[in-house]
């Protein structure tokens, strides 16, 4: 129990603002490092991406292994996560070209579903989406995509509609293609970030602190009275397991929402004006 | 005046909360009539709705990660 996020212990109410642990910046750095190879630090976090990845290849690879008519259970779970993701997301938003941008999308898609729910999984209890680096590369290299794609498309029209957009009036101009420009180059990947990093973030904690408090109403038999240790431990535990079911559908709805957002941002640059 | 204490955070993220708040519950709410009137159109519409409960969503969670870096 001793690296769970518990400020009490350290925390002073009459002094202190507000109670939180020593290691709250952890989030945004690296913590201690397992061992280091040179400059690289090989963090549980590092071990989790690498996890993640090889769950990802071994998942595509067991499961579309054999390309038969009729398809084995995996084959098909592959299957449909496969043609989902290229039919309902890439082709239905982007259009016929989408089909270009299916390994992306899928490959997102499965990383960061496989990421979430590495929240719930026992004996890993970590989303690896909660440290802000994983979020924020994958935003970054989804606003490379889409801005290269944009000035590919379209050329310096891309830039140029949406500095000066022509379907607003004359004098509105100026100031609509500068909340454009903000919003498509500066926000989009922050947003597209911090979305998927504050939902594992909060996930994260929510259990952490509910399941913790509650088992330690629980396992306090004897110290605390008994209403705290029968009745409210178990209560706070079982509200703990029902928000685990609640995680694991937010880990699901979270890798849904990034894929179909870059998916957006794509095909706002592949068709701009719409 | 006594003063106050506590963190100034916390009541940034209450009321940074309340806008989208509102805002989800009107998305969802006008996704549920289009759904219901036309239910053929079910998918279409989830699809956006969840479009826009993402770009939504977004204000809030920009309140709660300043809560940590405030």
């Amino acid at each position: 129990m001793e690296p769970l996020i518990l400020a009490s212990a350290s925390c002073d109410p009459a002094s202190d603002n507000i109670c939180k642990p020593d290691n709250v910046i952890e989030l945004f750095q690296f913590e201690d490092a397992l061992f280091s190879i040179g400059p690289f630090h090989f963090t549980r976090t590092v071990f989790l991406i690498f996890l993640a990845m090889t769950v990802v290849l071994l998942l595509l690879y067991f499961g579309l292994r054999k390309r038969s008519i009729v398809p084995g259970r995996l084959g098909v779970f592959v299957e449909s996560l496969v043609t989902y993701v290229r039919d309902e997301i890439a082709v239905s938003i982007i259009g016929p070209e989408g089909v270009r941008y299916t390994a992306y999308l899928l490959s997102v898609f499965l990383f960061i579903l496989v990421g979430n729910l590495f929240e719930v999984t026992p004996l890993v209890n970590f989303p690896i989406t909660s440290r802000m680096a994983i979020p924020l590369f994958l935003s970054l290299a989804t606003w490379v995509i889409f801005v290269v794609v944009g000035f590919a498309e379209n050329g310096f029209r891309y830039l140029g509609g949406l500095v000066w957009p022509k379907s607003v009036p004359w004098a509105m101009r100026p100031l609509v293609g500068l909340i454009e420009f903000v919003s498509t180059f500066l926000l989009r990947p922050l947003t597209l970030a911090v979305r998927l990093f504050a939902n594992m973030v909060a996930g994260h904690l929510m259990l952490t602190l509910i399941l913790s408090s509650g088992w330690i109403f629980m396992s306090s038999f004897g110290d605390a009275p008994l209403w705290k240790t029968g009745l409210v431990g178990p209560l706070w535990f079982t509200l703990g397991l029902l928000i685990f079911v609640f995680e694991i559908a937010v880990s699901v709805l979270q890798a849904y929402i990034f894929t179909l957002l870059a998916a957006v941002y794509v095909q706002s640059s592949v068709h701009p004006e719409h | 005046m006594e003063e106050i204490k506590g963190a100034i955070a916390l009541v940034g993220y209450g009321i940074a909360a309340i806008g989208p708040g509102i805002a989800i519950g009107i998305v969802v709410g006008n996704a549920i009539t289009a759904m219901a009137r036309q239910p053929e159109a079910a998918g279409m519409v989830r699809t956006t709705m969840f479009l826009g409960i993402a770009f939504t969503e977004a204000l809030a969670l920009i309140g709660f990660v300043l809560f940590f870096i405030a």
